[in-house]
């Protein structure tokens, strides 16, 4: 993502920003790394990748937790 | 103007088309090496891949199984990667969907597809084109529409 990670709007919808599939792949290795997790099958969407705060993907890590 | 048809001899026809930055994918395999792997592709994949241009073939089937969701026209449905695997008969490269991405496919009725391959030095891309028998899966999809 061609942006400044500072300047993002915990709102935003990061594939509007330039966020791609595969890039996601990555957002989600990280993840699973920095928090000692496992994402579910079920929650491989896209939308469990668009928010970084207040969306599903905050909603699935709580969850995983 | 006309409306164009999405069936052909009665059976509706569904493509889904993807592209990968190769540069992406080498970069993946250096920040998370195997776990990448096994993480996306499947074991026979894996080994599909090794020797030459091997980072390229890989993008290739990421971009295939990416071609395949959006064949399946659910943007938010759950897209478990190796639930898509790429194979091979000869020269040709072959779909094969397990686990509840094959329960999807038969629920939307999906009867056959084909797959295209390709990359160059930057990119890799994935054309899935699928066949889709009768009204059962219609009414489905257009009941989620």
């Amino acid at each position: 993502m061609a942006v400044d990670p500072h300047e993002v709007d915990d709102q935003a919808d990061l594939y509007d920003l330039g966020l791609t599939s595969h890039a996601s792949v990555d957002v989600m290795l990280a993840l699973e790394d920095a928090f000692d997790i496992e994402f579910p099958d079920e929650v491989l969407k896209k939308s469990t990748f668009a928010y970084l705060r207040d969306g599903t993907c905050g909603r699935s890590l709580m969850a995983s937790t | 103007m006309i409306t164009v048809p999405g069936e052909v001899d009665g059976h509706r026809v569904r493509v889904g088309c993807d592209v990968v930055a190769i540069e992406d994918v080498q970069d993946s395999l250096a920040a998370f090496g195997d776990r990448y792997l096994r993480k996306v592709f499947t074991a026979s994949e894996i080994n599909d891949c090794r020797g030459s241009n091997r980072v390229h073939r890989l993008a290739a089937r990421f971009a295939a199984k990416e071609a395949v969701i959006k064949a399946f026209a659910q943007p938010d449905m759950p897209f478990p990667w190796r639930e898509i695997e790429v194979t091979r008969d000869g020269p040709l490269p072959l779909l094969r969907l397990s686990g509840a991405l094959a329960e999807r496919a038969q629920d939307q009725g999906w009867l056959n597809s084909s797959l295209s391959l390709s990359h160059a030095d930057c990119h890799a891309m994935a054309v899935v084109l699928v066949v889709c028998g009768g009204s059962a899966g219609g009414t489905r999809d257009d009941a989620q529409a």
